[in-house]
């Protein structure tokens, strides 16, 4: 076998390692680097998924309807859906995406983060089901300080 | 890094608090002129017993010094085992602490 060759069937070996769900973690930012330049929900949840129609249901997003502070909102994810990953955006900052997690073997859906949102805006939750399908929950709310210039 | 485990029943609860700026690009502008100077966690990973059970990629828009709530089964653990977790940020620093299940 030519070298060159080789060293193809070699970094695509390697590819597709990086593909097949394992135990150990999948960096997001690596494998799906345009989810976190992407400006619009709708463009993250692209670049992440590709092109998916999520079923609105089985997704519970907590957070308050008012937010004092911008720079710190508390969000609660919660859902009995047995997922693969679930992914947080929203649409009130400069970029959507906010935090992909990575479910492995034993991690229970129930979720608790802090974030910051520039203004009031929406918070949109995709969850991937081990089913293949994907699910969205979702909350509005109204932010009264924004958190993205302090 | 805070870290507090303990279980409860048959899962664990864990809350960890990580102390980062979490700077947006926006606020390394203001602050800075370059926004190239934006820093904050972009990866965040907990094991016990050699085992991930929580596992994230991180964007700038978790708040400043993000606190994660999460649980997972406490199936094959017992309180005294090691709760590990490391994060890692744009700039490459990474720091990693641990703590007993309580």
């Amino acid at each position: 076998m030519l070298r060159r060759n080789f060293l193809k069937v070699g970094a695509l070996a390697a590819a597709s390692a990086v593909v097949v769900p394992q135990l150990s973690a999948t960096d997001f930012r690596a494998t799906k680097p345009n989810t976190w330049t992407a400006h619009t929900v709708d463009d993250a949840i692209k670049a992440l998924y590709g092109a998916i129609t999520p079923i609105e249901s089985g997704v519970t997003v907590g957070a308050p309807k008012v937010a004092s502070n911008g720079g710190a909102i508390p969000v609660n994810v919660k859902s009995d859906i047995d997922a693969k990953t679930v992914a947080v955006f929203q649409d009130a900052n400069p970029e959507a995406a906010v935090i992909v997690f990575e479910m492995n073997e034993g991690a229970i859906l129930n979720y608790d983060i802090k974030i910051k949102m520039g203004k009031s805006g929406t918070i949109t939750v995709i969850v991937e089901g081990k089913d293949g399908k994907f699910y969205v929950g979702k909350k509005t709310l109204e932010v009264a300080l924004g958190g993205c210039e302090g | 890094m805070k870290i507090k485990a303990k279980i409860k029943g048959d899962i664990v609860k864990v809350k960890a608090l990580a102390k980062h700026d979490m700077t947006t690009y926006n606020q390394a502008e203001k602050k800075t002129g370059d926004r190239n100077n934006a820093n904050f966690i972009t990866h965040i990973s907990a094991t016990v017993n050699g085992n991930v059970i929580f596992d994230a990629s991180t964007s700038q828009f978790l708040s400043k010094n993000p606190i994660f709530k999460f649980q997972f089964k406490a199936a094959g653990i017992k309180k005294g085992d090691k709760i590990e977790m490391t994060w890692v940020d744009k700039k490459g620093n990474t720091k990693t602490d641990s703590s007993k299940i309580k």
